[in-house]
């Protein structure tokens, strides 16, 4: 098992120990991560221009098409955008054609075999709830935890291809592995409002809150996300706040925890 | 060359520098940058600047200090971490022109003190001069060399001229020594003074030896040189003048100059090159001296501060006073050595879209226009993009070489940006209604001839058949997150969905380029997932987005028809 | 999961409607692997209510208290009816099991007995039903005896009007009281949504807020009608915390699609295919099925709804044809006829195109058109053109048959689910039978 690690812009800057967590416990797992001088994956330009988007998307595919590998996504956001920029390539023919030949100005090209894969993918189906289990040394003693997957992990879903996108169950099942207890909370397929924070700052914080909220009601402890936005998002929207607080975790930190690797090496 | 012309013209020089880099670090209390510093004053930065160095200089962090002093300042460990071809020209051009400022300018105060017997003509003296001289001929071209980006960092003419005063000054410099090697009157000059004589006859053999091994191009030599005649110079050298001369072969620049102006050293000479070439060089260092805070490389004053003041704070943690001041001090404080740009995340969009300004370099140069209110406007549109496209992934302030804070100016930028009328298109949109804007382009069609070239840039939008199946049972509307938290009308969306939906039906899709909800869109795909007909709506939703930003642009600046 | 190119099933089904969810869960229970395709979109129209058999003769319109008697009626008035051709045994399992199984989702029914129910509707008219969801059978339970009553509507919920109801009643229910209130948190807004609602009364605190604005309105009610927005995952705590805060039973009111209920149900049904382990293929439709020439093994060729781009293939050992009428597009219409969209189907229909309606578009014995669809033998197998089952493990089931008018007998998700089960029956012997043989 090979992959191109796609780290995304947040895991890299903001979010250190989701980089430091993944590369230990996939590492353990048998899952060897090569590092391509990736870019952005390109979301941020969709606002402005598709082929900008898609051209910056397409780029990072080329890239490990060049290296043979797949691509492994920390984030849902840029697994989801990277997922899109290959559906809007097989659509539109014009489209491909603008974004080869920008690729070939930089001497890359895209013929569509890599894939995209997201972290819960790699981990279920690569490497598997037995082996999982077996690795798991330390299982954490039964906290109660709210997992939230992120929006674009799971929708729409004839693009991301990962669980049943109305009633999702991957998650929770890794989670299980690590002797936390998934709980079961009503929001828990909504939006976090991270891509609003910049555009419309009070609705994105309402939305945010009303998780959270959600998730405490739910009783759950913690908030485990596997998207590096949705869990900058928890946190930043706790910072001095006076509601109750949640704890947020990354899957990597829990699950290395309960394999027993030093917390140091997760980041903690 | 009378002593007080050269005095006084040094000492205007430096004066001149002096009130150039006061008045440039002034620019570090006044300028304003990010809407947090609105309300600081000039002397809260300068109280925060003593406090700061205060506690840094009296408190454990000395030793940081020192230590960035010796790795970051002397050392340039960060450059040398990420690009070394680039970090070993810069060494070379400030270790040799510290060096060649320090033995050879300065010589009276420092090498005279310091090596007792000292001569410039004197080895190791004089190679090392010369080195010092190449050392950073060969820095600048190793650093002008560096590798080729798609957008360039922008050198101002003045900054093109200092380089040129640089090399003109170790360019003449060499010319001066070479011409002074082969020079006879500097020779006849020198036997004067300690020969007492200035016969060529009798100082023939002298001539001899001074021709053959010391590269004077005396031109009325008898050759072949008689060995005895030789070895009476040799004699005559030890006795007279090998105790200030070297052999100039070792000045491996200097003397091969030398050999080359013999030709014309004659007429040098009669032309009196020795004052006016010593003039040439002298002014265009005292010029150097002048002008260098007025050009990018105030940085050399700039950079290190920035470097010690990163160090002295822990993990950035300034006050608001202080932060402010560190913005102005970072627009001095670029190398323009691009490295920021080399590492940017989005430059493969800023190539695609052929924008300069979302890489970082160009973003620095926008906000310190913008602060000084100097940011034309057809450079305020692509800024304004440029900014609201950053992802914040922080590679620039990482990859910095002078531990510039760029995440925070990027912050602050946008802020002024927003300021001063360009905000992000999500808030510009929201200048007017959608009706207002649907009026605008409307007014604007009936000018300019549609061209539909949205079929290219938002397909689905622009295809009947995408959402002709939508049968408005309102489902879309009911799963929307920000329609649900959207808590008053004012700062809620103006359309639903399912309105959004129901207008592109109709063909009315200008109308909705205006819409709250195109910007509010989360993109969380509840709709498109849920929507019984499989209508993208999602997709649309951001189509419109990117559509909104290019048609509205081009009718904002027109007055709303009334 | 369904990054898969090709898959295969024990059974294949075709549509994510009432019938094609109900012949997955069935499935599913039975242990046979199952694969199902389909949008599960025209869930959302469901009302929540569960119609058995309501109506009978359709031209008469005639109503029934029981069921059951009615199916009797029916077996004998029309025996090519698809719910003539189920036992009433299978029927009541059918019912009984799709009902446990959505309690086991957390969406609770009130229990199934003999009888009809007579449900209040959001217009004011009386419907009668089967399966009534919990929070609505305390409405269903005082329409006989009518005492006071509260019913209560929200300033911006559009298409429902606790007012209109009570006029529509009018003398009939004297004690109708109605109010409107504003949602908490709502106040400022033009417009509100049902689910938004819905989703906001699941936090404790919204719901405080709304008790705290009702319960001085009580009075003499002994009960209090709301719009069904009681919740959408939780709906069963919300509904239980607004009796036990008001004091009084409490009712839901089903409202227009897409409504609450419906988007219940479709929640609680994705659920289920998850948790019994269903694969499904949520944006995809089918693009064409064939068979293999020795007939053991069907081959679903799957495209996308909205791209259609494709390439995922589906090898089944059953296949059931779940994939509804018009709107679901399992039947398309032109002006020469009716056509069955999947594989051409001979579709029972009108002699001619004249034929498929009656002038009177609110005609008491419906129209001709309704009834087309698609003609099946005894193991449920659409016929071909020969009149002999088009391949002997494809079954179809639910409104894409013909012989029946699903609207106006009022059996909609009767239906769905009889014929499901019959299916299902149908394929689990098939597939055991072959195993075995």
């Amino acid at each position: 098992m090979k992959y191109a690690l796609f780290l995304g812009c947040k895991s890299s800057g903001h979010l250190p120990a989701y980089e430091l967590s993944a590369r230990a416990v996939l590492g353990h797992l048998g899952v060897t991560l090569i590092d391509l001088e990736f870019d952005c994956c390109g979301y941020p330009a969709r606002d402005v221009s598709r082929d900008a988007f898609v051209v910056a998307a397409a780029r990072n595919l080329a890239l490990a098409e060049r290296a043979g590998l797949d691509l492994l996504t920390l984030s849902s956001c840029c697994f989801g955008t990277l997922r899109h920029a290959i559906r809007f390539l097989g659509e539109d023919a014009a489209l491909r054609a603008r974004v080869a030949q920008a690729l070939a100005a930089q001497g890359l090209a895209w013929s569509g075999k890599s894939a995209v894969e997201h972290l819960l993918q790699v981990l279920a189906r690569d490497v598997g709830f037995d082996v999982i289990a077996a690795a798991v040394r330390a299982p954490s003693a039964g906290l109660r935890v709210a997992a939230q997957y992120g929006c674009h992990a799971l929708r729409p879903s004839d693009v991301t291809g990962l669980d049943n996108p109305m009633a999702p169950t991957v998650f929770e099942t890794l989670l299980s592995l690590t002797g936390a207890t998934p709980v079961d909370w009503p929001r828990r397929l909504d939006c976090c409002g991270d891509p609003l924070h910049q555009a419309n700052a009070a609705l994105s914080e309402r939305m945010t809150r009303a998780k959270i909220a959600d998730a405490l009601e739910s009783g759950a402890e913690a908030i485990c996300s596997a998207c590096a936005h949705c869990h900058l998002r928890f946190d930043a929207v706790q910072v001095d706040s006076s509601d109750p607080p949640i704890r947020t975790l990354l899957y990597t930190q829990l699950l290395g925890l309960a394999m027993g690797l030093p917390a140091k090496s997760l980041g903690l | 060359m009378s002593p007080a012309i050269l005095l006084s013209a040094f000492y205007a020089s430096l004066v001149l520098c002096a009130l150039g880099l006061a008045w440039r670090a002034s620019a570090w209390f006044r300028l304003r940058i990010g809407p947090d510093a609105r309300d600081i004053t000039w002397s809260q930065r300068v109280a925060a600047v003593f406090r700061g160095a205060a506690s840094a200089l009296f408190g454990s962090r000395i030793l940081r200090l020192l230590a960035a002093l010796l790795l970051d300042v002397l050392l340039l460990r960060r450059l040398f971490a990420r690009e070394k071809l680039r970090w070993t020209g810069h060494l070379l051009v400030v270790v040799g022109f510290m060096l060649l400022l320090l033995m050879h300018a300065l010589a009276p105060l420092v090498s005279a003190k310091l090596f007792p017997g000292y001569q410039p003509t004197l080895d190791p003296y004089f190679f090392l001069r010369d080195l010092f001289g190449a050392m950073i001929l060969a820095g600048l071209a190793l650093l002008l060399s560096g590798r080729r980006a798609d957008f360039p960092q922008r050198r101002g003419l003045i900054d093109w001229a200092f380089v040129t005063l640089l090399v003109a000054v170790v360019v003449t410099g060499f010319l001066f020594a070479g011409y002074k090697i082969a020079s006879p009157r500097a020779f006849y000059r020198m036997t004067e003074q300690f020969i007492g004589s200035t016969d060529p006859v009798k100082l023939e053999p002298l001539r001899a030896v001074w021709a053959s091994e010391f590269g004077v191009a005396f031109g009325d030599l008898k050759q072949p040189i008689d060995p005895d005649l030789m070895e009476q110079g040799r004699k005559m050298q030890r006795d007279a003048c090998a105790s200030c001369h070297s052999k100039p072969a070792s000045a491996f620049v200097s003397y091969p100059v030398a050999r080359a102006l013999a030709p014309v050293e004659r007429s040098l000479d009669a032309g009196r090159a020795d004052v006016w070439l010593l003039y040439l060089h002298v002014f265009a260092c005292f010029l150097g001296l002048a002008s260098l805070p007025f050009t990018r490389f105030f940085h050399v004053v700039a950079a290190p501060v920035s470097l010690l003041v990163d160090a002295a704070a822990q993990d950035r943690a300034f006050s608001s006073a202080g932060r402010v001041a560190q913005r102005a001090l970072a627009l001095d404080a670029c190398v323009h050595c691009g490295i920021c740009d080399s590492r940017c995340s989005v430059a493969p969009v800023a190539r695609y879209l052929n924008n300069a300004y979302l890489l970082p370099s160009y973003k620095l140069g926008a906000t310190g226009a913008l602060a000084r209110g100097r940011l034309p406007r057809d450079e305020a549109d692509p800024a304004a993009e440029g900014a609201f496209l950053c992802t914040d992934c922080g590679r620039c302030t990482s990859s910095c070489p002078v531990g510039l804070d760029l995440a925070d100016l990027w912050q602050a930028g946008r802020g002024d940006l927003a300021a001063a009328g360009f905000p992000a298109p999500a808030q510009w949109v929201q200048a007017r209604s959608a009706l207002a804007w649907a009026e605008s382009l409307e007014a604007d069609s009936a000018q300019h001839p549609l061209v539909d070239a949205d079929a290219a840039f938002a397909p689905l939008s622009a295809e009947r058949r995408t959402f002709s199946r939508c049968v408005q049972c309102q489902t879309c509307t009911n799963v929307c997150p920000v329609v649900a938290h959207s808590i008053d009308a004012e700062h809620g969306v103006d359309l639903t969905p399912q309105k959004v939906m129901n207008l592109l039906r109709l063909g009315l899709r200008d109308l909705t380029l205006g819409s709250r909800m195109v910007w509010d869109c989360a993109s969380c795909y509840q709709c498109q997932e849920n929507c019984p007909q499989g209508i993208r709506v999602a997709d649309i939703m951001l189509e419109l987005r990117a559509l909104s930003v290019h048609r509205l642009g081009a009718v904002r600046g027109q007055r709303e028809p009334s | 999961m369904s990054s898969a190119r090709q898959d295969s099933c024990d059974v294949a089904v075709i549509g994510a409607g009432m019938a094609g969810m109900a012949a997955a869960l069935f499935a599913a229970e039975r242990g046979l692997k199952c694969i199902q395709v389909g949008n599960s979109g025209g869930l959302l129209f469901a009302s929540g209510l569960l119609d058995l058999l309501g109506v009978q003769p359709v031209a008469e319109g005639r109503l029934w208290q029981s069921p059951f008697e009615a199916l009797a009626a029916l077996a004998r008035e029309e025996p090519l009816h698809p719910l003539a051709r189920v036992d009433a045994r299978s029927i009541r399992s059918a019912f009984d099991s799709f009902v446990a199984a959505l309690g086991g989702s957390g969406l609770h029914y009130a229990p199934l007995g003999e009888r009809n129910r007579k449900v209040l509707t959001s217009i004011g008219t009386i419907k009668t039903t089967y399966g009534v969801p919990r929070s609505m059978i305390a409405g269903a339970d005082l329409l006989d005896a009518r005492p006071p009553c509260l019913l209560l509507d929200f300033r911006g919920l559009r298409e429902f009007s606790a007012a209109q109801i009570a006029a529509t009643l009018g003398e009939r229910w004297p004690g109708l009281r109605h109010r409107q209130i504003e949602f908490p948190g709502g106040e400022a807004l033009p417009e509100l949504y049902g689910a938004h609602l819905a989703r906001a009364l699941e936090s404790a605190e919204t719901r405080a807020r709304a008790i705290a604005l009702v319960k001085p309105l009580l009075g003499d009610a002994h009960a209090v009608g709301f719009p069904a927005v009681l919740g959408l995952a939780r709906s069963g705590d919300v509904h239980a915390a607004f009796e036990a805060g008001l004091g009084v039973p409490v009712f839901e009111i089903p409202t227009m699609p897409t409504s609450v209920p419906g988007l219940r149900l479709l929640r609680a049904l994705e659920g289920l295919m998850s948790a019994r382990g269903v694969h499904r293929h949520h944006q995809a439709g089918a693009r064409a099925l064939t068979f293999d020439a020795d007939g053991a093994t069907a081959t679903l060729e799957l495209e996308g709804i909205s791209t259609g781009s494709g390439g995922e293939r589906v090898f089944a050992r059953a296949v059931v044809l779940a994939t509804g009428r018009f709107s679901g597009r399992g039947l398309s219409a032109d002006r020469a006829g009716v056509r069955e969209s999947l594989l051409g189907l001979p579709v029972q229909q009108p002699a001619s195109r004249a034929a498929w309606h009656q002038r009177d578009f609110l005609d008491p014995s419906g129209h001709a058109i309704n009834r087309a669809g698609l003609r099946v033998d005894d193991a449920w197998r659409p016929l071909d053109a020969g009149g002999t089952p088009a391949w002997p493990r494809l079954h179809a089931v639910g409104s894409i048959l013909a012989h029946q008018d699903w609207m106006r007998s009022k059996c909609g998700a009767g239906l769905a689910i009889a014929t499901a089960w019959a299916a299902i029956d149908q394929v689990t012997r098939e597939l055991r039978g072959t195993a075995a043989g």
